[in-house]
């Protein structure tokens, strides 16, 4: 399995993610991982996500290949120069790891380690750009590979960014440098992801709707109030509110939304950010 | 050792070249630096102040008290609310300054003689010895001063306070002789030979009189000789019903004389109506306050009485000048009334007394002069004050003491500058642009406690009591420092702009090349830009760190540890209670003229504590300026927090709300 | 114009801790234009280290001086000798170290340089420009990406931007600004065209740049 077999497939695209360890120790992710094999297509595996220090993501990349998984390589530029990305990503390939997303990442001063110097010598549209440039046989610099990889690469994108029109400008970018599926930033209003889906059916590439799932209404207002590009409707959390059981009710909101989108893009991607047992019960609640 | 600082004369620079006199300035008959010693009095600089007046009018305690002052009328404070009361800081100046005891000038060997003492004489002598003239006053009455002393009464020009401008003139190196009439104790071709020049200065001496019937009558006498009677201490038998004829401000005098000598009902007839009376109109009032009547429109007719004067016949005056504003009164004879009197005071007028000179005159005895150099027709000698002008204000007086001494310097000493220097254009300063005057506050003239009414007819003891000096600095601080603002001190400039985002009014304009330029007309001085320019190049007048630093000095030189020094806004009202043993208090302009810098000054100097006080929003001179100050002090703390001495720096308000409210 | 800030005072006290005589020099040109410099800033710097170090019992001294620039040889051959064992120079990184060249004491920065500025109003200013020796402003609307975006991001707003503030939350994001200002200017086909990633040798590799010799671009 994997997302570019899904999208041959015409299948429905379910991805779901997992974070490496601050440590050497990887059995949790290995867990996570079998516990979600068979239900996914693949996993997304993060890359010193929010900026806070993990185990490699390429090291993490290839525990999961050895043990049967398929990763998604998340690939962001604020911690290697294009040398260290390159490479990477060679190395990444040379492991059969050829599902990436490009990111260009969260700044080091929100994270853990904020005194420390932020790359972004390259960015996400010229990560897509140097993917690009790898697969066709060359480096940057121009000099000639000794074999080369063929990368499946992915972008990410934000419908509900405020305003809106440059983070279109940006995605068309995206689109032009190589960017075979997008998955979006976290989506909860199905009416206003369709207009986006109207607008990005128009390119070439498939759209994986980014899912989180609200376990409580203070989650839901936490996530509107500090997480840019995230806007969970006041039905959704008055519906958490009202419930006995938010999370169930978190879980069949998921399953509602995924319903009712399924149609209209290429899959779902579920951020379960330290609740990964969930993804099951969405995927049960969406029919999936 | 490198030095960073550099003086800046602030009265030397573009504004001195420039001549842009502040309107009190230019009205001034003798350009007293009137912006200039209000900002020192407004900083409790007293002797400083008193110096700036002593440059231009060696007279100080006598005009802050009788000047008319010109000077007034012209504040740009009008459009507000009052003129400043100029002259009532002058005289603060004089009461609370010390006069300075160094004479500059290395003596010269030409010696020059002043005929009379009053104050074109005076002026003159003070002018002369402080070039290094040797100058000889003579003096026919006993003691110096002229009219200052013998015509102007001692309840308006106590002794001790012209005595006080006449030792300072006297220890110039001036000699003086008295009781010693020029004519006939010596005569002029006397003095004219044993001295390298004369100056005539003999005022007018004569009281004119009326060729009207009954005006021999005994009761029947002359303004001068009751004046200097009262004056000499004597006491005058007017009787209870006194009638002064004449308009003027001497007519005033006596009438307010009279009251003191017993007359219990004072009647001043003038031909002229209420708007042409010559008296200036607070003097009028002031004798109207001590229950004086004034009668306007009636002429003299006759001095009633037989034997004894008992009355004053008058008759209606319907005019008093013709079309060409020559005096040629009309009457209507139709109209008649009489004043009852015991006493009858002629005040119509003075003339020169100075027959025996032998002077060259007009038909109308007054020695004809070139009005330029003083000079009269007869060598080595000049003549100026009223024996030539005629009856002037006081500072006229003196004003024309300034010319003749500049012109008999020129023509002993060949260097004309002084001479030529009072002939020179002065620009006036334009009105108050709105930018400025919206953002002003309005502030009542502050009244200078006086006599009460019944305290004060009953003696000859003076009636205005002045101000404290805190009264003088709080009314001070209404000048709006016309031309005493911001000027640019371009070699230091580092083209921040900072001066111009900080100035409220707009002041500061870019110049091509990326200077500023200050637009006078719109600058108060309050010195917000001053205080933030980080180049220290903009210079304002009275304000700059060097003198800040020779303040804290002063302040904290004789003063151990454990003083606390207070920066006192001049502005409070009244000041809060400060704790401790030892305080000292700096009155300011405004807190925004106390830098960082001179709180860590004070610091370091020994103070325990530094104290922002009376800086309150109710009575605050500069309104827009106070988040400027809040940041300041904010600062101030927040440094002082990085070496562990933020207790040291205290603000405190100023007078509480009760206190306020009777403002 | 370089926009500086004055060090917290105790890391000058310890810089000059082991000095007697030290000279606090200004400079009259970026420094004091940014209110950390100019004679008022020596001034006051002066009072706090004299007032703070004789708390402290210590016995240094310290006197001032303004250069009308420091990084000019000219201006700083000026300076007197004044028996001083060290400066404390209140210029940007370029005046330390020309002064650090051309004296033989110590000189010690008093303040640290943080950007090329423009003015925002009193006592405001914004980092505008990173000198990187690779000008795009006429293609980003003037408006720097490499200054004004944390990230330095060359094509377009990274997923932080909430209502057009920057994910620091400290800012406008660069982007949304450049895209409003680029539609207003109508300068779209900058809005779609690619860049590609930087060349940062520039700002490595020139290091000195000599225009005496004929024929250099200027």
């Amino acid at each position: 399995m994997s997302l570019r077999a899904a999208f041959a497939e015409g299948r429905f695209a379910v991805s779901s993610e997992v974070g490496p360890p601050t440590g050497t120790d990887v059995s949790e992710m290995l867990e996570t991982a079998d516990m979600l094999h068979g239900r996914v297509d693949a996993l997304n595996v993060t890359d010193n996500q929010a900026a806070v220090m993990r185990l490699s993501t390429i090291a993490a990349c290839i525990h999961l290949k050895q043990h049967g998984h398929d990763p998604v390589f998340q690939v962001t530029c604020r911690d290697r120069n294009r040398l260290g990305l390159q490479s990477d990503l060679l190395g990444a390939a040379s492991f059969g790891i050829t599902e990436v997303l490009a990111l260009t990442g969260d700044h080091v001063v929100v994270g853990d380690h904020p005194e420390a110097a932020a790359v972004f010598d390259l960015e996400s549209v010229q990560l897509l750009d140097t993917v690009a440039t790898l697969a066709d046989g060359s480096d940057l610099a121009g000099n000639e590979l000794t074999g080369s990889p063929e990368f499946f690469v992915g972008a990410v994108v934000t419908p509900d960014a405020n305003p809106i029109r440059p983070q279109l400008a940006k995605f068309e970018k995206k689109v032009r440098s190589g960017a075979r599926f997008f998955q979006t930033q976290a989506v909860y209003d199905a009416e206003s992801f369709l207009r986006f889906m109207e607008y990005a059916r128009q390119f070439d590439v498939r759209v994986l709707a980014g899912l989180v799932v609200p376990r409580s209404a203070r989650m839901a207002r936490f996530m509107n109030k500090n997480i840019p590009g995230i806007t969970v409707p006041n039905a959704i959390i008055e519906e958490l509110d009202a419930s006995e059981d938010p999370v169930q009710t978190g879980v069949d909101v998921t399953g509602r939304f995924i319903r009712e989108v399924r149609e209209h893009c290429d899959g779902v991607h579920i951020m379960a950010i330290g609740a990964e047992h969930l993804v099951p019960r969405v995927l049960d609640a969406a029919g999936l | 050792m490198h030095s960073t600082r550099t003086t800046h004369d602030t009265r030397t620079g573009d504004e001195r070249e420039s001549r842009l006199f502040a309107p009190c300035r230019a009205a001034c008959p003798v350009h007293i630096d009137v912006p200039g010693y209000l900002t020192a009095v407004a900083e409790g600089r007293f002797t400083d102040a008193l110096e700036i007046v002593l440059e231009r009018n060696p007279l100080p305690s006598v005009c802050g008290r009788v000047c008319l002052r010109p000077c007034e009328e012209g504040c740009r404070r009008c459009l507000l609310d009052d003129p400043v009361a100029v002259a009532h800081i002058k005289r603060a100046a004089a009461d609370f300054g010390s006069y300075p005891t160094q004479q500059k000038a290395r003596p010269r060997p030409e010696t020059v003689a002043v005929v009379g003492s009053g104050p074109a004489g005076l002026t003159a002598s003070a002018d002369l010895a402080e070039l290094g003239f040797q100058v000889t006053i003579y003096e026919q009455k006993p003691e110096l001063g002229g009219m200052l002393r013998y015509g102007i009464p001692d309840y308006r020009l106590p002794d001790y306070a012209l005595d006080r401008d006449i030792d300072y003139i006297l220890s110039r190196g001036v000699e003086a002789v008295t009781d010693a009439r020029v004519g006939a104790d010596i005569t002029l071709d006397e003095l004219a030979d044993a001295n390298d020049a004369v100056l005539v200065t003999a005022g007018l001496q004569a009281s004119r009189s009326l060729p009207i019937e009954g005006a021999d009558l005994p009761e029947a006498i002359m303004a001068l000789p009751f004046l200097e009677a009262c004056a000499r201490g004597e006491d005058v038998e007017v009787g209870k019903r006194v009638v002064v004829v004449g308009g003027g401000n001497v007519a005033m005098d006596v009438a307010r004389a009279a009251r003191r000598q017993g007359a219990e009902q004072v009647h001043v007839v003038c031909l002229e109506d209420e708007e042409e009376m010559p008296a200036s109109d607070f003097e009028v009032e002031e004798a109207r306050q001590e229950g004086v009547h004034v009668h306007c429109s009636w002429g003299p007719a006759q001095v009633v009485g037989d034997g004894t004067v008992c009355g004053l016949e008058a008759v209606r005056c319907t005019s008093v000048f013709d079309h060409e504003k020559r005096f040629a009164p009309k009457f209507d004879e139709s109209v008649v009334q009489e004043f009852e009197a015991d006493t009858v005071i002629f005040a119509i007028g003075q003339a020169p007394d100075i027959g025996d000179l032998g002077l060259e005159c007009t038909e109308r005895g007054v020695p004809e002069v070139d009005p330029t150099t003083l000079r009269t027709g007869t060598d080595k000698v000049y003549a100026a004050g009223d024996v030539v002008s005629g009856p002037t204000m006081i500072i006229d007086a003196i004003a024309a003491g300034h010319r003749a001494a500049a012109s008999i310097a020129r023509d002993l000493t060949g260097d004309g500058r002084m001479l030529a220097d009072l002939d020179e254009e002065n620009a006036v300063l334009g009105e108050v642009p709105e930018t400025m005057s919206s953002k002003l506050e309005t502030r009542r003239r502050l009244q200078m406690e006086r006599l009460e009414i019944w305290e004060a007819v009953g003696s000859f003891d003076e009636v205005e009591l002045g101000y404290t000096e805190y009264e003088a600095a709080r009314e001070a601080q209404r000048c709006l420092g016309c031309t005493t603002g911001a000027r640019l001190v371009k070699e230091k400039c580092a083209a921040c702009l900072t001066g111009m985002r900080v100035c409220p009014h707009g002041a500061p304009h870019i110049k091509v090349g990326g200077y500023v330029y200050f637009d006078a007309e719109a600058c108060n001085a309050c010195g917000a830009c001053a205080s933030e320019c980080p180049a220290q190049a903009i210079a304002i007048e009275g304000y700059s760190e060097e003198e800040m630093s020779r303040r804290i000095e002063r302040q904290l030189v004789h003063h151990g540890m454990g003083t606390t020094l207070v920066f006192a806004c001049g502005s409070a009202p009244v000041l809060p209670e400060i704790p401790g043993d030892d305080v000292r208090l700096l009155t300011t302009t405004c807190h925004l003229r106390v830098s960082e810098r001179a709180v860590l000054e004070a610091l370091r100097e020994g103070a325990s504590h530094v104290v922002f006080a009376g800086c309150v929003e109710a009575t605050c001179r500069f309104p827009y300026a106070r988040p400027i100050v809040t940041k300041r002090m904010k600062q101030i703390q927040a440094t002082l927090a990085e070496i562990g001495m933020e207790d040291s720096f205290v603000v405190i308000g100023g007078a509480d709300e009760e206190e306020l409210a009777h403002l | 114009m370089i926009v500086v800030r004055q060090k917290p005072i105790d890391d000058i006290l310890e810089m000059v801790a082991r000095h007697k005589r030290v000279l606090i020099l200004g400079c009259n040109t970026c420094s004091a234009v940014a209110l950390a410099g100019g004679e008022k800033e020596v001034e006051t710097l002066a009072e706090l280290l004299r007032l703070a170090t004789s708390r402290k019992g210590a016995s240094i001294e310290f006197e001032g001086a303004v250069l009308q620039r420091q990084c000019e040889p000219e201006f700083i051959e000026e300076l007197e000798e004044g028996g001083f064992d060290a400066f404390l120079s209140l210029g940007c990184g370029a005046g330390v170290a020309l002064l650090s060249e051309k004296e033989d004491i110590p000189v010690y920065p008093g303040i640290d340089t943080l950007f090329i500025g423009a003015s925002k109003g009193l006592a405001n200013w914004q980092a505008e420009c990173s000198a990187c020796g690779e000008c795009v402003l006429g293609e980003t609307a003037g408006i720097c990406p490499v200054t004004r975006c944390p990230k330095g991001i060359m094509n377009g707003p990274c997923g932080g931007v909430s209502d057009g503030q920057c994910e620091l939350g400290d800012r406008d994001c660069a982007w949304v600004q450049i895209h409003e200002r680029l539609e207003e200017l109508g300068q779209d086909e900058c809005i779609t065209e690619t860049h590609e990633p930087r060349d940062h040798s520039t700002k490595t590799l020139v290091r000195e740049w000599d225009m005496s010799e004929p024929g250099e671009r200027k």
